[in-house]
């Protein structure tokens, strides 16, 4: 057997381990955790919110996830468990602070019009810088659809819109970044 | 260009258009030269879109978050939410599992040994051995395995009552047929330290045990 193969085993299992322990109550599993998730889930957080929330959110979802690991069950991997609870966490934080659907465009508005950020993008602009700047709900779509692969009808679901909105938002999202790819 | 077609770029591109719509849309593609070129820029955002990489926070979020957990400790197990309900497991199911474990625990010990007994010595000798990094990781993973066997073997005894006596026998024989798997692989192990497959089959028994203890300990804990 290939040792990558065995290594990715190996933590895999490890995984397996320290969610056991931690849902036991053992912290010092749970900071491994931690650890070795903490890069994902605030980049997801940081691409679904503005950039100044994230630290705060993340920490958030992580002592949730601490809350929650009783319910954790196995039938999917922690990350994804951990993910999915992150998508939630953001989601319930956008209707918190009032971003529900006002800011959603109609389904064939222009993003130029879309309240919140303007979306005159500077060429110079990075593609995460650019995806940043996007209108809240388009940036949402793009992220859940093409960064982390929910399907519009997931994705509609969640932001409790119809699918086809889910698809305009998108391909708005995706015409507003296509000119600040590194070219 | 043609806002029809434009808007219709990005389902084609996910696969969304029906057959009639996609052969449409590729019709005009073979003649709309601005089409053509928003397509391949759109297919570019989606491949970017999945390269992007994943950044730590610029500063370590932990204390903060430990600083939660002390205020908002788990409920390891949720013994509080222990409940007069008895429940049973499919006794099919369980019963299935144990068979598979006997199968392929004393199946791939013996396959592992077996073919181990027929190599030559120079056989042996090209064996390659497991890298200390490996073994380190393998070794940490068994001690924390360990605890957090301990740790639900505790918690079942506790809550075992819930069950009832058909579910504790079948949890009891389970767990019996997967500590022989761990006995006989950890007998190979002294054998043969690094043999990768039976790293990997201990690794995953006990991995096995970890799951039947927290599942039984759940069903107990919902009882």
């Amino acid at each position: 057997m290939p040792r990558q193969v065995l290594e990715d085993t190996l933590t895999a299992d490890s995984i397996a381990a320290d969610t056991a322990l931690a849902a036991s109550g053992d912290a010092s599993a749970f900071e491994r955790l931690y650890r070795t998730h903490v890069a994902r889930v605030h980049s997801l957080v940081r691409r679904m919110l503005d950039g100044d929330e994230a630290d705060d959110v993340t920490q958030d979802v992580f002592i949730r996830a601490w809350q929650k690991l009783s319910t954790f069950r196995g039938e999917s991997a922690f990350g994804t468990w951990l993910h999915r609870l992150a998508v939630n966490v953001v989601l319930a934080r956008r209707k918190t602070v009032g971003m529900e659907r006002g800011r959603f465009l109609a389904d064939d508005a222009p993003l130029d019009n879309a309240s919140g950020k303007p979306v005159t993008l500077e060429l110079s602009m990075d593609f995460e810088e650019a995806l940043a700047r996007l209108p809240e709900g388009a940036r949402q779509v793009f992220v859940l659809h093409d960064v982390e692969g929910y399907r519009h009808e997931e994705i509609a679901r969640m932001l409790g819109v119809v699918p086809g909105t889910s698809k305009s938002q998108l391909h708005h999202a995706r015409m507003a970044l296509r000119r600040h790819l590194e070219r | 260009m043609n806002d029809l077609w434009t808007n219709r770029l990005s389902e084609y591109i996910d696969g969304e258009l029906d057959h009639t719509e996609r052969a449409a849309l590729e019709a005009h593609l073979a003649t709309c030269g601005h089409c053509y070129a928003t397509l391949a820029d759109l297919r570019q955002v989606v491949a970017r879109a999945k390269t992007l990489e994943d950044r730590e926070p610029t500063r370590d979020l932990w204390a903060g978050i430990r600083a939660g957990l002390t205020t908002d400790a788990p409920i390891p197990l949720r013994r509080d939410r222990l409940v007069r309900r008895r429940f049973s497991l499919t006794v099919g199911q369980l019963l299935a599992a144990c068979l598979a474990l006997v199968l392929l625990s004393g199946g791939g010990v013996w396959v592992a040994l077996g073919s181990r007994g027929q190599q030559s010595g120079d056989a042996e000798k090209q064996s390659p051995p497991t890298r200390p990094g490996i073994r380190n990781a393998s070794e940490r993973w068994r001690v924390q395995s360990d605890m957090a066997i301990a740790e639900l073997q505790d918690a079942l005894s506790l809550n075992e009552g819930n069950l009832d006596t058909a579910t504790v026998r079948i949890v009891r024989q389970n767990l019996a047929v997967i500590d022989r798997a761990i006995s006989q692989a950890q007998h190979a192990l002294r054998r043969d330290p690094g043999n990768t497959y039976l790293n990997l089959h201990l690794a995953e028994t006990m991995r096995q045990k970890i799951e039947l203890l927290r599942r039984a300990n759940a069903l107990a804990s919902e009882s």
